[in-house]
């Protein structure tokens, strides 16, 4: 099933008028590992054109080839004035000011000396060209996350882009933050800008594009108008195939396990405050919200590697603060938001990776020793039992792919019978395959009894999973939906800072 | 008041080669390179300088060349830590050796005989004094090319967030590596000073941890030029000090201590917690 | 390999140009220098002596990368662990097998005592340990010439040390009429040990998983600070334990100059090494045939000794290109 479906003519190369092109372009590592494979892609003046695919199929490889940020190991690169690229995680210099970050490479100078007062007549021009308020004065590490992205916007759009590509850039936007980023990306087109939306948020590409180009393991697979075809179409061409189902849900006795009361822990406007809720075993308890509303905070905090106040209570024992260790051995397991930092010692191999929190505890060591044999057979267990593609069990976490690590974070979660399982964005940045196997099993896991949170970022992600919905907004639960009473509208309202009044228990 | 005024154009003379180096320090920090070859850097200034002014008869000779030898083993370190991914600990170690014994090696080459140099055309005490004016010139110009100049926003941003550069479309590599030449010139002007302003010989160790007090010197001055300045004042109104004490019976060694315990005291955060800058020392790769 | 070859190349041809500059023959340079390390008996025990000196240190720096620290003071360590063997030494009077264990573990205690300040201000307060160490140097050579030539100066002595340590508390000799004692054994015994540790226990696990992958760590329950102070104070420990044996098996006293900057090059030997205790042994004993054959070197060929230092500076740049990083391995963005 790896045939692109129906390719109009104005997709071929040679076409006309493209304010980018890219024609057969390939990108391959050392070591053999082919990001991108003989991609083509054009992308007209005034069209809003989406690029889908699952994470590592080499979009933003491919963007940054097409920005020029990135060289082509081969194929070419045809682009009708200056590209600019907005990029997911942003890459603005935090301490410095708005004004200094957007005309950074390009200041306006008498001599040698900078014009700021230029400089700030370029940002309030810009700022209401395009309808992007902001303080040009205002340092960028104090702005809330739909600011800031519009500081990166502003620094694009300086250069008089006619090409303009947005990597993922309603991830981190909350519903209300999400419209008016599409009305600036319609007001572009409408004045000739070819924009190009990297996303795999498919409800988004129906609504605001008008073509389609689908990536699949480093190779373009599909064309479509977005006039003439569906969510399901855009995703099977994604997966290739059939999407893989989920575990079945059961009915599960509840039984009370973790309980939060008056939860306060973090920073400024990243903060939780007085947060109270319990997640009961044989249940999937979701946070459901907008990255950057506290969730990092709460989950910190529940983790035990900040501080806190208020008390977090398993099985009715309380658990001190700042205590990792404790919490490893009461049966509390969690699975960190970023695996490659959090999760994972990436120079270890598999073997010595699924010890990680265990180690002072038998079987994984024996006396002042580390048992060889117990964590082997451990990380054997959790290869066949997570379907982990790896060529052995010495082999080094960092050269698995991310779907790959994560069924390892997960597995070693898993393995040793917890009460609690803390989940915080388990399917960020791996394939569907992986993700749906990582989902069943905490489907799995709830099924047998543990009581799973869940902090996402991802509604339908939430929305698939879990018996009670939550929902999270500057640091504040706002929202408890149970799953028959689940109001999409409504959570989305809430995750957007609608007022509490009225919410559904 | 002969005595104030004596203790006032000592600390000047004491201070003088820890602005310069300290004022390295910040440009090389500001630009996200920690520069622990500052020590190195002020030797083969200090040598440099000597053995040219010895070949050729001319003091001045030899301070450009002790600027420039300053600011060549300067781009080695941001070479190194730039183009070839070695640690910037590990390589400010690798060339404070080489600089220490390249520096021995010369003087047996240039001179004949190891531990010293002979005496050599200096710049006096006319040419000491306008170094000294020229290291608070210095400071000024580097606060104004700092925070004034285009130069001075690429820079400060490589330090802070490279990939931001590298994203605004300016190379931080090329960035740090101008920051790295500068600094090291500027070092190896302290150097000079210390050789041929303040002497007219070059020894074996003379640079006597200088280029370590100035770390110390960056860190209380939070990273500006002018706050390095007035710590590398400080420290050497104490070396000063140490002259004044010395018929007491305060033990030399701890008035020579006192700058480097100074430092230990700032890193428990009594100097307040400024930040350094949130990429300094962290290698920068493609 | 054929990099590393291609490197030690690259370095041999700087030497003999540095030589050539010198006015000496290179030929005849590089003649002296391994005769004088290893040309006969007696040269190659102070070729081990000399190995020894710098096998301890270098342990030190590499125990405190593999847990994620920069530990740049060995050479202060080294020297505070020698003062303490030397001023103990000088005035105990107690059999060899009495003696002998308590100067090398007040020596062991004088380097972790040093370190640990380095330590806490990383541990309790975040300040750099590279900071701390390298002001901690300058601080400790300062404070052992002032206590030896001031208040602690014993009457037998002339200059920068202390008496000598009375027979009894020398380091056995391994072979008659050299310098090279029973420290040897001992480090390679460390260096034995530090292997295993690594290895197989779960201190080393948690030291490593706390140098690789510090957030990890963190989560996993592994207490970051306390493994930080722990980790420098083990290292300042074999930095010391190494100038105490310096003080009791080489110069059985205690001087100022008792290292050459062995705590430097112990850096360079830590990374020629790759942090492998057992590589580091055989990287040590390269660094020895340089310190050793040095001063043949000059007095043979006229070759200053000094080109010894400028080429090992050179090394510790050329190997640390791309093999450092690559160890540490810097978390690269998002995929």
């Amino acid at each position: 099933m790896n045939s692109p479906i129906s390719s109009p003519s104005s997709f071929r190369s040679g076409a006309g008028g493209a304010a980018l092109e890219l024609r057969g372009v390939s990108k391959t590592y050392p070591g053999g590992v082919h990001a991108v494979r003989n991609a083509d892609l054009a992308v007209f003046p005034g069209e809003i054109h989406a690029l889908c695919g699952e994470n590592g199929a080499g979009k933003t490889t491919l963007a940054s080839i097409a920005a020029g940020k990135l060289k082509a190991s081969a194929g070419t690169v045809l682009a009708h004035g200056n590209v600019g690229l907005v990029h997911q995680h942003f890459e603005l210099v935090d301490r410095l000011r708005v004004w200094e970050n957007v005309v950074l490479g390009y200041e306006p100078h008498r001599g040698l000396r900078l014009d700021a007062t230029a400089a700030h007549e370029r940002v309030v021009a810009l700022s209401q060209e395009y309808g992007l308020a902001v303080d040009p004065d205002a340092i960028v590490e104090n702005l809330p996350v739909g600011i800031a992205q519009r500081v990166e916007l502003l620094r694009e759009l300086a250069r008089n882009p006619s090409v303009l590509i947005l990597d993922e850039p309603t991830a981190v936007l909350a519903p209300a933050e999400i419209d008016a980023l599409f009305a600036t990306v319609r007001a572009l087109a409408e004045r000739g800008t070819a924009v190009l939306i990297i996303t795999h948020k498919l409800q988004e590409v129906i609504s605001h594009t008008s073509r389609i180009t689908v990536m699949r393991a480093g190779e373009v697979v599909a064309h479509f108008e977005t006039a003439d075809t569906t969510v399901d179409e855009i995703a099977r061409a994604m997966v290739g195939g059939e999407l893989p189902k989920l575990a079945t849900r059961v009915e599960t006795n509840l039984k009370p396990a973790l309980v939060l009361r008056g939860l306060t822990a973090g920073e400024s406007s990243f903060a939780v405050r007085d947060a109270t809720f319990d997640v009961e075993g044989g249940e999937i308890v979701g946070i459901a919200g907008v990255e950057g509303n506290g969730q990092s905070a709460l989950a910190d905090a529940i983790a035990g590697v900040i501080p806190y106040q208020g008390s977090i209570e398993l099985a009715g024992a309380t658990l001190p603060a700042g205590d990792p260790a404790g919490r490893i051995a009461r049966g509390i397991r969690t699975i960190p938001q970023d695996r490659r930092r959090e999760a994972l010692v990436l120079t270890w191999s598999i073997v010595e990776n699924v010890a990680l929190g265990d180690q002072r505890r038998p079987p994984l060591c024996r006396g002042i020793n580390l048992n060889r044999e117990a964590e082997r057979a451990l990380a054997k267990s959790i290869v066949e039992r997570f379907d982990v593609r790896t060529p052995s069990i010495e082999a080094s976490v960092a050269a698995l792919s991310g779907g790959n690590q994560q069924k390892v974070v997960v597995g070693r979660a898993l393995a040793h019978d917890p009460k609690f399982l803390l989940v915080y964005q388990p399917t960020r940045g791996i394939d569907v395959g992986a993700a749906a196997l990582v989902q069943s099993r905490l489907i799995e896991a709830r099924n047998a009894g543990v009581a799973v949170l869940l902090i996402s970022f991802e509604l339908d992600e939430i929305l698939a999973l879990c018996d009670r919905v939550l929902v999270m907004y500057r640091g504040a639960i706002v929202g408890n939906f149970t799953r028959g009473a689940i109001d999409r509208g409504r959570i989305g309202s809430l995750m957007a800072g609608a007022s509490a009044l009225g919410a559904a228990s | 008041m002969s005595g104030l005024q004596d203790f006032v154009m000592l600390t000047l003379v004491k201070a003088a080669p820890l602005i310069f180096a300290a004022l390295a320090g910040v440009i090389c920090e500001r630009a996200g390179i920690l520069n622990i070859a500052l020590e190195g850097q002020l030797t083969v200034g200090a040598f440099t300088a000597v053995a040219v002014s010895f070949a050729t008869g001319s003091p001045l000779l030899g301070l450009l060349a002790g600027v420039l030898a300053g600011a060549l083993v300067g781009m080695l370190l941001g070479v190194a830590a730039t183009r070839f991914g070695v640690d910037q600990i590990v390589a400010g170690t690798g060339i404070n050796l080489l600089a220490v014994g390249g520096a021995a090696f010369g003087l047996t080459v240039v001179f004949g005989q190891p531990g010293a140099s002979s005496e050599v055309p200096a710049l006096g005490s006319t040419g000491e004094n306008v170094l000294i004016a020229f290291a608070f010139v210095a400071a000024l110009l580097l606060h104004v090319a700092l925070y004034k100049t285009p130069w001075g926003l690429r820079t400060r941003a490589s330090g802070e967030n490279p990939r931001a550069v590298r994203s605004a479309g300016v190379d931080p590599r090329t960035v740090r590596l101008i920051a790295t030449a500068l600094g090291g010139a500027l070092a190896g002007l302290g150097g000079v000073y210390l050789s041929l302003g303040e002497l007219d010989l070059y020894s074996d160790g003379m640079t006597a941890g200088r280029g370590f007090i100035a770390l110390a010197a960056v860190i209380f001055g939070r990273w500006t030029p002018f706050g390095a300045t007035g710590a590398a004042l400080g420290f050497g109104a104490l070396a000063a000090l140490q002259f004044v004490l010395q018929r007491t019976g305060v033990p030399s060694e701890l008035m020579q201590a006192l700058p480097y315990l100074a430092a230990l005291a700032a890193l428990t955060g009594i100097a307040g917690r400024a930040r350094a800058p949130q990429s300094d020392g962290v290698p920068y790769t493609e | 390999m054929i990099r590393a070859l291609g490197i030690a190349g690259a370095l041999v041809a700087i030497a003999a140009g540095a030589m050539l500059l010198a006015g000496a023959n290179p030929i005849m340079g590089f003649y002296a220098l391994f005769e004088g390390a290893l040309g006969g008996k007696s040269q190659i025990a102070e070729t081990l002596v000399q190995t020894t000196s710098l096998l301890f240190p270098s342990l030190a720096v590499a125990f405190a990368f593999r847990a994620g620290l920069f530990n740049i003071g060995a050479e202060g360590q080294l020297i505070i662990g020698g003062l303490l063997a030397g001023l103990i030494g000088a005035r105990l009077d107690a059999p060899g097998f009495i003696a002998i264990p308590i100067l090398l573990i007040a020596g062991a205690a004088g380097g972790a005592l040093w370190s640990s300040i380095a330590g806490l201000l990383r541990a309790r307060f975040g300040g750099s340990e590279v900071i701390a160490t390298l002001m901690l140097n300058i601080v400790a050579a300062l404070l052992a010439n002032y206590l030896v030539v001031g208040p602690l100066h014993s009457p037998g002595a002339a200059g920068p040390e202390t008496a000598e340590l009375p027979h009894g508390s020398w380091l056995p000799t391994l072979l008659p009429g050299t310098r090279l004692s029973l420290a040897l054994p001992i480090a390679l015994v460390l260096a034995l040990v530090l292997r295993y540790l690594f290895d197989r226990t779960v201190f080393g696990y948690e030291l490593r998983a706390a140098g690789s992958a510090p957030e990890a760590a963190r989560r996993a329950g592994i207490n970051l600070a306390k493994t930080a102070f722990i980790a420098m104070a083990l290292s300042g420990a074999m930095a010391g334990l190494g100038g105490a044996t310096i003080v009791t098996g080489v110069l059985h006293r205690f001087n100022v100059s008792l290292s050459p900057g062995y705590g430097f090059i112990a850096i360079a030997v830590a990374l020629v090494g790759d942090l492998d205790p057992l590589k580091i042994i055989i990287a040590s004993f390269a660094f020895g045939i340089l310190q050793s054959g040095a001063l043949t070197m000059q007095a043979l060929a006229q070759v200053p000794k000094d080109v010894v230092s400028f080429v090992e500076g050179l090394a510790i740049l050329a190997l640390a290109a791309r093999r450092f990083v690559a160890e540490r391995l810097r978390v690269q963005p998002a995929e």
